[in-house]
């Protein structure tokens, strides 16, 4: 057999792994615990602890073992895990059959599936600056009265 | 000969992502974004070119791409590559820095003593800078 090259043992120090920044989805493992607060722009998954805030225009995804303290701000949030605070979300929120909510929601868009818990209350003012979309199609959301007039 | 428990999980810390505050636990982490508080791990964490940290950082290996901006402590080693940054005091088990590579600070070598064992996230030498806010 004919070896083609030497394996050739260069240690190559750059692993060039900053390639993976493209997909700009942060992940934040179950075993890591962030006091403070998280800003910016990109997605989220979030498995850990966190005692703080999220203010990220993004997708927001509290995955089943993560334990939020604080308050969560985002385009859209989807929870399984544990929330004492309150969540905004900007264009929807969803509440998975795992998700433990204490605290307040504030969501145009809300979908709550059977198993979750959320002790609380929730608003659903159009406060959203979202002029093409019909504000809550009857799938999803819980269509309260549009109560308040739209304002800018 | 140390326990090559490597953390089998490695947060990410995007771009355009920051975060102000406290990160520990023993993980691994990847910062392409920016972070400013402290970061204590018991697992590596990896600087990348675009990360920013304003922080003092412990963990067991820092790999340094981007810049940082506090005093770093390796249990084992410390990684300035050439296109990384280092303002603030270091100290390591060993230290491995690049051509290229920008470090303004002391250097302070950990003799090694193996016996104390796998990092442990919480050292008792940060109780200096706790800012102790309470959540009211």
């Amino acid at each position: 057999m004919a070896s083609f090259g030497k394996k050739k043992k260069e240690n190559k120090p750059e692993r060039t792994q900053t390639t993976s920044s493209q997909n700009e989805t942060s992940y934040f493992g179950k075993d890591l615990t962030i006091k403070g607060s998280v800003s910016g722009n990109g997605n989220v998954i979030i498995l850990g602890k966190l005692d703080g805030k999220f203010n990220l225009r993004g997708r927001v995804k509290i995955a089943q073992p993560a334990k939020i303290k604080g308050e969560v701000r985002a385009d859209v949030i989807s929870v399984n895990g544990v929330v004492q605070g309150s969540l905004i979300a900007k264009e929807r929120l969803h509440l998975d059959q795992t998700a433990r909510i204490e605290g307040q929601m504030a969501t145009p868009r809300l979908s709550i599936s059977e198993g979750a818990s959320f002790d609380g209350e929730v608003k659903m003012s159009d406060s959203s600056p979202k002029p093409s979309m019909a504000p809550a199609e009857g799938s999803a959301a819980i269509a309260q009265n549009k109560t308040a007039p739209a304002k800018e | 000969m140390q326990k090559d428990k490597s953390a089998d999980s490695t947060s990410l810390l995007s771009k355009n992502v920051r975060i102000e505050g406290e990160i520990q636990g023993p993980e691994n982490l990847h910062v392409e974004g920016h972070i400013k508080g402290a970061v204590v791990l018991a697992g590596d964490i990896f600087i990348g070119n675009t990360g920013i940290v304003e922080a003092d950082i412990e963990a067991k290996n820092i790999i340094i791409q981007g810049e940082v901006t506090g005093n770093v402590k390796a249990h084992r080693q410390l990684e300035i590559h050439p296109t990384g940054k280092l303002i603030g005091d270091c100290s390591a088990a060993s230290i491995d820095i690049k051509e290229g590579a920008v470090f303004e600070g002391r250097s302070n070598m950990i003799k090694s003593s193996p016996a104390t064992g796998p990092a442990s996230p919480l050292k008792d030498s940060r109780t200096s800078q706790n800012p102790k806010q309470s959540p009211s």
